[in-house]
């Protein structure tokens, strides 16, 4: 169904894309493509703007809750600060009520501002808001630690394996099995038991050392079948080291399938960490993730949907984000994909042949 | 080699979550009198006093005994024995996963193909939206709204099955630009194909719910045929193309048989109706299409007998459905159900009295809709993106260029050339997740109240039972170390060039 | 293609219009659910055994199936009373000396089991079996102490005061319809010790290879054996029946081809059916004469769902009826916004209270040290007695109160007697005597500024802003929401009075294996009594107490506790209750918070459930259940 192109457009693609990519080094092209992915830019933005948000709101931290090394955020609030529950802007019955008003003073009359507890309260006074800049900021380092340990280990060692083959696949291979007979549960389980309150980094890290085993098949698998290329003879003749042919040939034809993957994997982090917390595993008082707040207010779902929809709509961005920049990432490193061809360009080219 | 794997891990897990459990907890915050010999039974009947690494080759034992026929996963805290117990869960989570993994792939990897053809469009843009949208979703979020809308909302509106102007309205603007999306074309055409689909849409809703058709859906012989004509014409145009006519015109009297024998077989359709026969019903209509299709034509009857065995298939499927669909109203009628017929938890209802097939059938088919809808949901994403990638990253291969110019059509460039190719990479993920699954949908079983495999390693480690921790992980590890086997040798079977040996 | 496009598309349409010919006009009529006969209830696990006795199926679920499937002299009701069942049979003393104490209980004429057969006082004997350890061990039956090897009757029951006093065999009446039991001394909790009805003539039969439902003559000659095996101590026998008890009641599924004997039992409900995991369903039996008229139900099926939101929203489909479950405030707020659904607060047995720790615990050898430290020296003693007493007058109970569990149970009330719960007999008396008000009187804000004057005393540079006496706290798991957001409340309010409050990381065990250890110096956490009992706090205070893990140890104490285990006047206990709880205040040793909120929501259409605090909780009254 796709459509049928004419000589002429065939060609003048084609003088497009040269013409774009002439004199520019591989990397350059990628990152020109990369620019050009609205929907990556976008959430290139979208995710340095929470991040930014988040991490300057909180404030940096270090170590576990109440061991931390801290910078001040600028939020007046920290996640320790107990206050009265207000019934500020509250519906008859309920306390702790978000006093963020967005609409202007002509629409209801109230006027826009933040007032004391934007997002509203917890059970016991907390200001929400600071609980979910700290959660967000704890599962965002979980995601940046499960995503870059996954994707460096699955990465290394499925490359390793797919590359060499033989008894070093075959080791790799069962090793990476054992990895994926051990339950990920049962690891969140044991340190939420033993190491609970070290804080979210040695969490992310154990996870991580057990969340790269689906990667590392997925790289294998690539270069199981593009070591048998031409391209790879090709550089092999040419009398390429085993260490060029992989990082220079192989890898960067296999990026694209490694670069969704890793993000579906940070992705999927963010989501492993908020199932760890549903069921009592994973980020544990005193310290806050965004999964761990979204699991223990998701009965307020009906009654106080603050509660659940600000950590609900900080995971679903970041998550979102990540995945439309893995998307994005994809498509410029793709050696073969080509820029869409608009009408415009078409006209553009002829335009130019025709000046030339 | 998987038998040292399977040793191993499983010596580590045993002790870590035997260090990680304290099953005295609850005992030395009691205040019953009893509780000194409370404790001392405990520890006597765990055998707490023998160190874990120790106690594990007491498990060990018991599992190695499957090699003389004694085969013994122990007892689980409340003495019964891990192998029952596992023996009731493993058809459950299949139940639950199967289905689920089967839509979502089938989904993922067309709406991967749509997108992958026409990458950049609005469509593209909108499923992967929808697609990272749905996969960035917890679970139990997804679940908590399927059935508040899908099943308590539904349920609700079925008191009164008239669908209100708004309802109309917005479905049929979801319809029509999802049909308008989905076909695409220039900007006139979009708004041509909305408008057709939309009103389309709303008359076939409008009658539907001023008929009450929601509170007693059914399809009737008219429907089933014009739907299997509808079958014939795609899975034709699919396969060999519609200018194939003596395909299309196997396949359209495979559909025009189906019609004929609509009645008759709904003699069969009884209430003492069993799987055997719906077995035999398959088979039946399978040798109907293999038949049509030898016939209809001389060349390429490979394709053409897979062509009008769908169609057969597809056909006798409606028709079956049609049946399920005739039950819902006796089915609401009956008092365990109230006419509350969409189910939010569990796998059947206990209530209602065993004997008519159908009645059965359609309760654990209402009760697989939820969890099937969640679980689709969630996994449908990954499958989205591989197939749409993997599709994209073969259409600019030379081969693909090679077909093209040797002039075939555009649909066996992609369903022949480009489509198989595309599934390779496909296989491990699929073996991986549907391993993963089986094991994993521990939160998916919890909201929807399944007692499936997930469930009991929840309360395996909830309930700090190590023997049936242990029993659950056995079955899961091995599953999972076997889908990764089958995997690599779907893998090197599917793709020739792949070797792995040396 | 375009063309074909288009057509596609009406063909799409065409196919969805056609769908609606096969449809005719016909308008539903939902039925009223006024003539439903069926409940179903949510339980938080699924029954693993008929016989909850042993000490791996004693689950509140099988507990639950065995009270509805079973009446015995008596039950606890929603007052925490215990009532007795009359239409059963009766029991009274009928002796009591300083050494010879004896309770008769006699059963009722005509009562019968569900298979038709009568039940009389043989039925009782069976309970000395499951209790009594010199008779596990005369009968060759195993000894229920040995930790290696389970005794043939593996019964919870053993290791009790039943246990440790009953003298010889109990006894049997000439018309076989009364039991006497007889113990060595006075027992204060003698209602709750004694025996209950077992269909021993079913066992019997099952020993001998029956599977099949046999006639009344041949059911009254097994009990005759039964009561012969018993008194002979018939080894032999015993063991086959004991294999039975033990096992064969552990089944998880249910159907026509069980063996019927499983199910003879004597309560308004039989089981019918059980899937393993899922579901238990009872059915009316028709028998039934050995308790209070059921007001009709013919149905009562046990659900097990795990997840309480997903109760919830079944409760809201009218899947379920009732659901009581551990709930939080927004799942109140969620069910109390439910239409058609109605909402039992209340408060389940569990009351939370805070330990301070006066010296070592009972697992360990080392001194404790910490501030806490009771001492000889008079000066250290007081110093940490007026730290104690600081910690307590600052601790947020008021304010744990109001937002943990108001929001749950509105009614709630601060617990301030360490023995009674408030609306119990006597607990004003002691509330208003014991000295507890110096931790209510005045406002939170003041207690705090007391406090911090108390501590000044020791530490002059103590402040809001500057805590100088570091306290190791230890509390429940961290999963426990409820618990985190107390102890978060704790760690902020006792900062205002000088206070450092940590908690320590707990090792292995989990928290409840470092209960015994010095390594905290508080604790906080529930006490479940599950029985009203006027010695059932002794356990915590006695300085030798199984549960006194803060090494507490008073003369005064010892011996108003010893007191409370013989025979009292409710007056007498009260006021060795007051000698007890005045120490406890004036020493600072702990303080009640509030009893554990516990919510049932159930179909508004469903009437008489009344949710009780003690087991069987919720199905106390299934009797009184109808729609």
């Amino acid at each position: 169904m796709a459509k049928k192109k004419t000589a002429p457009a065939v060609a003048g693609e084609n003088a497009i894309e040269l013409q774009e990519t002439a004199g520019l080094s591989q990397n350059q092209i990628v990152f020109r493509r990369f620019l050009r992915h609205r929907a990556a830019m976008i959430s290139v933005i979208g995710l340095l703007f929470i991040v930014l948000f988040v991490f300057s709101a909180a404030g940096l931290r270090f170590g576990s809750e109440r061991n931390a090394a801290t910078t001040p955020g600028w939020w007046p609030y920290s996640i320790t600060d107990i206050a009265d529950m207000s019934s500020e802007n509250c519906a008859e019955g309920l306390v702790g009520c978000p006093t963020l008003d967005v609409l202007p003073a002509f629409i209801d009359g109230t006027g826009m501002g933040l007032g004391k507890h934007p997002f509203g309260q917890d059970d016991i006074g907390r200001d929400y808001f600071a609980l979910v800049m700290r959660g967000a900021e704890q599962s965002i380092q979980i995601m940046l630690i499960i995503g870059s340990i996954g994707a460096l280990l699955g990465t290394v060692i499925g490359a390793i394996s797919g590359f060499f083959r033989g008894w070093i696949d075959a080791v790799l291979m069962r090793l990476t099995d054992f990895i994926i007979t051990v339950p990920t549960l049962i690891i969140g389980a044991v340190i939420g038991h033993r190491v609970g309150n070290l804080g979210v980094t040695l969490l992310g890290v154990f996870l991580g050392l057990f969340a790269w085993t689906g990667l590392s098949r997925l790289v294998r698998g690539e270069f199981l079948s593009l070591r048998e290329r031409e391209f790879v003879d090709a550089a092999r003749v040419a009398g390429a080291s085993n260490r060029r042919i992989i990082f220079k040939h192989i890898l960067p034809n296999a990026v694209g399938v490694i670069i969704v993957s890793v993000t579906l994997l940070m992705s999927g982090a963010i989501l492993l960490e908020t199932g760890l917390s549903y069921l009592g595993f994973g980020v544990v008082s005193p310290d806050v993730s965004l999964g761990s707040l979204i699991s223990q207010y998701q009965t307020s779902f009906s009654v106080r949907p603050w509660l659940f929809w600000w950590p609900g709509f900080l995971i679903v961005a970041i998550a979102l984000c990540i995945n439309f920049i893995g998307d994005g990432l994809r498509d410029a490193f793709d050696p073969r994909q080509k820029r869409r061809i608009t009408k415009r360009d078409l006209v553009k080219a002829d335009k130019a042949s025709k000046d030339a | 080699m998987l038998f040292v794997i399977l040793l191993g891990s499983s010596f580590l897990i045993y002790n870590l979550a035997a260090i990680a459990s304290d099953p005295l907890e609850e005992l030395r915050v009691s205040s019953d009198p009893k509780v000194k010999q409370q404790i001392l039974v405990l520890i006597r009947d765990l055998q707490l006093n023998v160190p874990p690494p120790l106690r594990y080759f007491n498990w060990l034992k018991g599992v190695l005994g499957g090699f003389v026929g004694d085969f013994n996963l122990g007892l689980t805290r409340s003495h019964e024995s891990v192998a029952d117990a596992i023996g009731h869960a493993i058809p459950i989570s299949i139940r639950l996963v199967l289905g689920a993994t089967i839509l979502a792939i089938v989904l993922g990897i067309t709406v991967g193909i749509v997108t992958a053809l026409r990458q950049y469009s609005k469509f593209d843009y909108a499923m992967t939206f929808l697609s990272f949208l749905f996969f960035s979703l917890p679970i139990f979020w997804v679940a908590v709204l399927l059935k508040e809308y899908l099943a308590i909302g539904f349920n609700d509106f079925l008191a009164d099955p008239v669908l209100s102007w708004p309802w109309l309205l917005g479905l049929s603007v979801f319809a029509g630009v999802f049909w308008s999306s989905v076909l695409g074309g220039s900007r006139s055409q979009v708004f041509l194909k909305f408008g057709i689909a939309f009103s389309a849409n709303a008359l076939v809703l409008f009658l539907l719910s001023e008929t009450h058709w929601f509170a007693q859906p059914a399809l009737g012989p008219l429907v089933v045929f014009a739907m299997s004509l509808g079958v014939a014409f795609v899975v034709t145009h699919l396969s060999v193309g519609l200018s194939n006519r003596k395909v299309l015109y196997g396949s359209l009297s495979v559909s025009v048989l189906g019609f004929a024998l609509y009645l008759p077989v709904q003699q069969l359709f009884t209430k003492q109706f069993s799987d055997l026969t719906l077995w035999g019903l398959f088979a039946a209509s399978l040798l109907v299409g293999i038949t049509a299709g030898y016939f209809s034509t001389k060349i390429d009857r490979g394709a053409a007998i897979r062509t009008t065995s769908l169609v057969a298939l597809l056909t006798f499927g409606i028709i079956y459905v049609d049946r399920l669909m005739r039950t819902w109203k006796s089915y609401s009628e009956t008092d365990a159900i109230n006419y509350r017929p969409v189910p939010t938890v569990g796998e059947a209802n206990s209530l209602l009295e065993p004997g008519n097939y159908w009645f059965t059938t359609l309760d654990s088919a209402l009760h697989l809709f939820l969890p099937t809808v969640a679980l689709t949901i969630i996994s449908f994403a990954g499958y989205v993106r591989f197939s749409r990638g993997s599709l994209l990253e073969v259409l600019n291969q030379d081969y693909i260029r090679t077909a093209r110019a040797k002039g075939l059509t555009e649909r066996t460039v992609i369903m022949r050339h480009a489509f198989r190719n595309a599934l390779i990479p496909l296989t491990t993920i699929i073996a991986a997740d549907f391993a993963g699954v089986i094991g994993g949908a521990i939160i998916t079983e919890r909201v929807f109240g399944w007692v499936g495999m997930g469930t009991l390693f929840n309360k395996a480690i909830g309930g700090q039972d190590l023997n049936l921790l242990m029993g659950v992980f056995f079955v899961t590890s091995s599953l999972a170390v076997l889908a990764n086997l089958v995997a690599d040798l779907l893998y090197s079977a599917l793709d020739p060039r792949i070797r792995i040996g040396k | 293609m375009k063309a074909t496009r288009i057509a596609r598309a009406i063909a799409v349409a065409a196919v969805g219009a056609l769908t609606v010919t096969g449809v005719s006009t016909l308008v539903v009529n939902p039925a009223d659910a006024a003539v439903r006969s069926t409940v179903v209830v949510v339980s938080s696990n699924a029954m693993t055994s008929l016989n909850p006795g042993t000490p791996d199926t004693n689950l509140t679920i099988n507990a639950d199936i065995a009270y509805v499937t079973g009446m015995g002299f008596n039950y606890y009701n929603d007052q925490r009373n215990l009532v007795q069942n009359k239409v059963l049979g009766s029991y009274k003393i009928v002796k009591n000396t300083a050494s010879d104490f004896r309770v008769a209980y006699t059963l009722n004429a005509g009562k019968v089991w569900s298979d038709g057969t009568p039940i009389t006082g043989v039925d009782l004997l069976l309970s000395h079996v499951l209790s009594s350890g010199a008779y596990s061990k005369a009968a060759g039956l195993g000894d229920p102490s040995n930790t290696e090897v389970a005794p043939l009757f593996n019964s919870g029951g053993y290791g009790g005061p039943y246990d440790s006093h009953v003298v010889g065999l109990p006894t049997l009446s000439a018309d076989k319809m009364t039991v006497t039991v007889r113990y060595d001394a006075f027992q204060p909790d003698w209602q709750i010790m004694g025996p209950g009805v077992a269909p021993v003539h079913a066992l019997e039969l099952m020993a001998a290879g029956k599977k099949t439902l046999q006639s009344v003559s041949a059911n009254n000659t097994a009990k005759a054996k039964f009561l012969t095996d018993f008194k002979t101590k018939n080894s032999a026998s015993l063991k086959k029946i004991a294999n039975i008890w033990s096992n064969d009641y552990n089944i998880a599924t249910i159907s026509s081809s069980t063996n019927p004997l499983l199910l003879v039992s004597n309560g308004a409900y039989i089981v019918k059916s059980a899937v393993s995991g899922q579901s238990t369903t009872l059915v009316l039996n028709p028998k039934y004469n050995s308790g209070p008229k059921t007001s009709g139900l013919k149905t009562i099926v046990f659900k097990y769902i795990d997840d309480p939101t997903a109760a919830a929203q079944a409760l809201k489909n009218g899947e379920i009826n009732v659901f009581q479950g551990q709930a939080d405030a927004s799942s109140v707020a969620q069910l109390k916004a439910m239409s058609g659904v109605t909402v039992a607060g209340g408060t389940s047995a569990c009351f939370e209270h805070v330990d301070l720790r006066q010296g070592a615990g009972p697992g360990t050898s080392d001194d404790y040290t910490g501030p806490f430290a009771a001492s000889n020296n008079a000066t250290k003693n007081a110093k940490a007695r007026a730290l104690r007493t600081a910690f307590l007058l600052a601790y947020p109970r008021q304010e744990i109160l109001d937002k943990l569990v108001k929001p749950i149970n509105s009614k709630a009330v601060l617990v301030n007697s360490s023995f009674l719960l408030p609306g119990q007999t006597g607990y004003n008396t002691i509330v208003a005597k014991s000295g507890v008000s110096k931790f209510t009187a005045g406002t939170q804000a003041a207690r705090t500024a007391a406090a911090l004057e108390l501590v000044k005393n020791y530490y002059p540079s103590a402040s809001a802003s500057n805590q100088v006496v570091d306290i190791d706290m230890l509390w429940g798991s961290r999963a426990n929401t409820r618990r985190a957001a107390e102890f978060e409340l704790v760690v902020a309010a006792e900062a205002k009075a000088g206070f450092n409050v940590t908690d320590t990381m707990y090792g292995a065990d989990g928290w409840g294996g470092e209960l015994d250890n010095n390594d905290y110096d508080a604790a906080f956490f529930a006490w479940c009594p599950t029985a009203v009992s006027q010695t059932g706090s002794n356990a915590n205070f006695q300085s030798d107490g199984s549960n006194n893990h803060i090494g507490f140890a008073s003369d005064s104490v010892d011996n108003a506790t010893h007191t409370l285990e013989t025979k009292l006047s409710d007056a007498q206990i009260t006021a060795q209750y007051l000698i007890v709880e005045k120490k406890l205040i004036s020493d600072a040793v702990t303080l009640p918070i509030f009893q554990h909120p516990a919510v049932t929501g159930y179909t508004s259409a469903l009437k008489g459930v009344k949710p009780a605090p003690l087991s069987p909780n919720l199905v106390w009254n299934f009797w009184q259940w109808h729609f």
